[in-house]
């Protein structure tokens, strides 16, 4: 599994009984799943918010377009980040 | 010193439940806050007269929930789990599911399944249940309904089979001891069956009415052994598809578990009666240390400020062996009930390290257990405090008393 590319055309979205949310202490993006927690980096942050129904590929050049960043370092990036939420099982690939 | 802030709060909503389960967390006795004061509920005389109390009363109601909730939220609470007793046995729990998700909780029921009619479900999920955990006393139900003390196990399929229909992310859980550690495969063939997500093996940890049945719980050395790598087999097979949570015998270990990540750090728990607790098994095994209750002050004070949520914060309260300690700050000193259970003083290290001078202790219940040839031993089993039977002088036949069980 681990070393599989996510294709461009997934649809990451959260899975089923996992929330994203912002911890109100902290500020921070959390997320809840059955007895657990996790809180984001910034990155991971910015690929969930915007996990809503787009392709990796459009999260990417939407993400790289609003930040004015390199795309193939950001696409990088994103994978890396989907591919570990993924084996949490807090990532489904539709 | 200065609180953290806590992430999870156990809601113990009801001590009623159906099930008799030996290996129950649950307090033996509960204490009983009555418009007469304060009487523990156990069965016979307190003073000099026989005493009725009227649990259900001393329950916390719904709005004193929740204000629990909307304090615990603003303490920095980010998960809520209901819990009991039988959280079922609450006829207001969408409406405690409904306030803890306004207060932007996650929230999670732990829940033997009993009574859970498909019109509950769906309407506990558009309350906004997040999720289930559904506890399993074996694999089929010969075995598992003997171990409940009811009718059970194929309640409890049916219910899986809803609560997956409803799309609601399911749990299972399976306490595991000595009469039931053998059918540890089919257990997890069961949840596989199931489509549960996630299931925890919970060997049985002897508090509340497991430690009074320990003698016919605690698995042979050679059990956990085979379970340990029936277990650890199952993982890697399931993996990225069932997330199997074990959970280890202590006694069997080397060295404490890491409880609650630290006393006062991460969690806390209300019970039924609303008494505030660092652990839920606490109450009763820490019979001298006095737990403030929410209905005479704040959560944010009890969290915060309490004698009990201070007493083992930090380093600063360790004995030696735990005080110089390169372990100190991961395992914690271990479980404060567990040292209190066996060696009679909560502030000691936990008698299941190896460093403790009490290890002995531990030793010699492994001892006991491994080398006795009859191992079948009865248990008790356990009864609620509605069954906890008391007469009172003015009322002779107590209401719902009569049917001690079989």
């Amino acid at each position: 599994m681990g070393t599989t590319t996510i294709p461009d055309s997934a649809e990451p979205r959260l899975a089923e009984g996992v929330r994203l949310q912002t911890d109100p202490v902290t500020g921070k993006s959390v997320l809840l799943y059955p007895e657990g927690i996790v809180e984001l980096n910034e990155t991971a942050h910015e690929i969930l918010a915007r996990c809503d129904g787009r392709t990796l590929a459009e999260i990417v050049h939407a993400l790289a377009e609003e930040y004015d960043a390199e795309i193939d370092a950001l696409a990088a990036d994103a994978r890396d980040t989907l591919s570990d939420l993924q084996r949490r099982k807090l990532v489904e690939l539709g | 010193m200065t609180a953290p802030r806590p992430y999870a709060l156990l809601a113990e909503i009801t001590y009623r439940c159906p099930l008799h389960c030996p290996y129950c967390s649950n307090p033996v006795v509960v204490l009983n806050r009555t418009l007469e004061g304060e009487a523990p509920a156990t069965p016979g005389r307190v003073g000099s007269r026989e005493f009725a109390p009227p649990y259900r009363n001393a329950e916390l109601t719904t709005n004193e929930w929740k204000r629990v909730i909307r304090e615990a939220a603003a303490l920095g609470v980010l998960q809520i789990g209901f819990s009991g007793g039988e959280p079922l046995a609450r006829r207001d729990l969408g409406e405690l599911i409904r306030a803890a998700r306004e207060a932007n909780l996650y929230t999670n029921l732990i829940t033997s399944g009993i009574g859970f009619h498909h019109d509950r479900v769906r309407g506990l999920r558009d309350a906004g249940l997040d999720s289930i955990q559904l506890s399993f006393q074996s694999d089929e139900s010969s075995l598992a309904d003997e171990i409940a003390g009811a009718r059970a196990h194929e309640c409890k399929l049916e219910v899986a089979a809803k609560i997956r229909e409803a799309r609601i992310p399911l749990s299972l859980n399976f306490v595991i001891h000595r009469r039931n550690i053998e059918r540890l495969p089919q257990m997890i063939a069961l949840t596989e069956a199931l489509g549960a997500e996630r299931v925890e093996l919970a060997n049985v940890q002897f508090y509340g009415w497991a430690f009074r049945n320990r003698a016919a719980l605690l698995p042979t050395r050679e059990q956990v052994d085979r379970a340990r790598d029936i277990a650890t087999a199952a993982k890697a097979r399931l993996a990225g598809k069932i997330d199997i949570f074990y959970v280890l015998p202590d006694y069997y270990e080397t060295r404490p578990k890491p409880c609650l990540n630290g006393w006062g750090q991460r969690y806390l728990t209300v019970n039924a009666v609303g008494d505030v607790l660092p652990c839920p098994t606490a109450s009763s095994a820490i019979p001298h240390m006095r737990f403030e209750n929410i209905r005479t002050r704040d959560l944010d004070w009890i969290w915060r400020e309490s004698e009990s949520f201070n007493r083992f914060r930090g380093t600063e309260w360790m004995p030696e062996p735990c005080r110089s300690c390169p372990q100190r700050e991961i395992d914690f000193g271990g479980c404060r009930c567990q040292a209190a259970l066996l060696t009679g003083h909560s502030a000691n290290t936990d008698p299941v390290c190896e460093l403790s001078p009490n290890r002995a202790r531990v030793d010699a219940i492994l001892h006991d257990i491994n080398s006795s040839g009859d191992r079948a031993r009865d248990w008790i089993y356990r009864i609620n405090p509605s069954h906890w039977l008391v007469v009172s002088p003015q009322r002779p036949k107590a209401s719902r008393s009569g049917s001690v069980r079989r």
